[in-house]
């Protein structure tokens, strides 16, 4: 659904096309790097990330971004299927953008001897968050709107990170593609093993 | 330019500026540099992260000069990922 055109398009317009002029100046490295640009056409860029390094190379996922009222507010940012543009379900997505986030020391309460090491807990947070595997997912980032929408970060509104480029859209590329697309070392392959009955003849 | 300078172009959440930059100095003071010429500062230093055309996290206390970078070569200095939740 196209969202509504509230601030002056000619603004929202010249910003948009700064974001694909810059882009396109890199082109080059940026497709190295597996970065296609498929389409821009103010509001919106799609861009299919792929795991270049993969021997053959994959296509992981589509970034579509809508910079409808950019920048009086973040742009849109959403995984969806590269070869129809629809959106990926929670379910569907074909990375998570999982981080590494270091846990309390210690539970609260709990105490070690004096002199043990205190032990760090490591866990996996994905940047992309939903609340059922049917939902759409968003990416629980600063700087785009699905994220300044949520009413769980109405205490970090936009304009806290609007001045820093938080919405830019090579930043925003690079921190999809770091934590959903550059980790990819190989592929997993699962081969199952089905065991029947071998026949020789069939009798008459 | 003088001998223990070299320029490097570095691309600030995708906008482009070239540095001077003193090949004895540990590759982090670029990042300052590049962020004030490009009107990004808001932030600190410490929460942009600096790559390689490839991708590759650069690591920022090693020397310049000791990184060998192409006269054409591009850096890449992006915000980082904030604490998600």
């Amino acid at each position: 659904m196209a969202t509504p055109q509230y601030t002056d398009p000619k603004v929202s317009r010249r910003k948009f096309e700064r974001e694909v002029e810059e882009y396109r100046r890199n082109e080059v490295a940026y497709r190295s790097r597996g970065w296609i640009l498929v389409e821009a056409d103010f509001p919106r860029v799609l861009v299919v990330l792929c795991a270049a390094k993969l021997k053959p190379a994959a296509v992981i996922t589509g970034v579509r971004f809508d910079y409808s009222n950019y920048d009086a507010a973040p742009p849109s940012v959403q995984l969806v299927e590269p070869f129809t543009g629809e959106p990926y379900r929670a379910a569907e997505l074909p990375t998570t953008l999982k981080r590494q986030v270091v846990g309390p020391a210690l539970p609260p309460g709990a105490s070690l001897p004096p002199g043990a090491n205190v032990p760090r807990l490591v866990g996996h947070q994905p940047l992309m968050q939903a609340y059922g595997p049917e939902d759409m997912p968003f990416l629980c980032l600063a700087g785009v709107r699905e994220y300044h929408e949520h009413p769980a970060h109405s205490g970090d509104a936009w304009e806290l990170h609007r001045c820093i480029g938080a919405g830019r859209l090579v930043r925003l590329l690079e921190v999809i593609d770091t934590y959903g697309v550059r980790p990819i070392s190989g592929y997993n392959v699962e081969l199952v093993p089905r065991i029947g009955f071998a026949q020789n003849e069939v009798p008459e | 330019m003088p001998d223990n300078e070299l320029q490097l172009e570095v691309i600030v959440n995708g906008q482009s500026t070239i540095i001077r930059a003193n090949k004895n100095a540990p590759l982090r003071t670029i990042i300052q540099l590049a962020l004030q010429q490009t009107g990004n500062a808001g932030q600190p230093p410490e929460n942009w992260e600096l790559r390689d055309a490839a991708g590759v996290l650069l690591p920022l206390d090693q020397k310049i000069e000791e990184f060998n970078f192409p006269t054409d070569a591009k850096l890449f200095l992006n915000l980082r990922a904030g604490v998600g939740g």
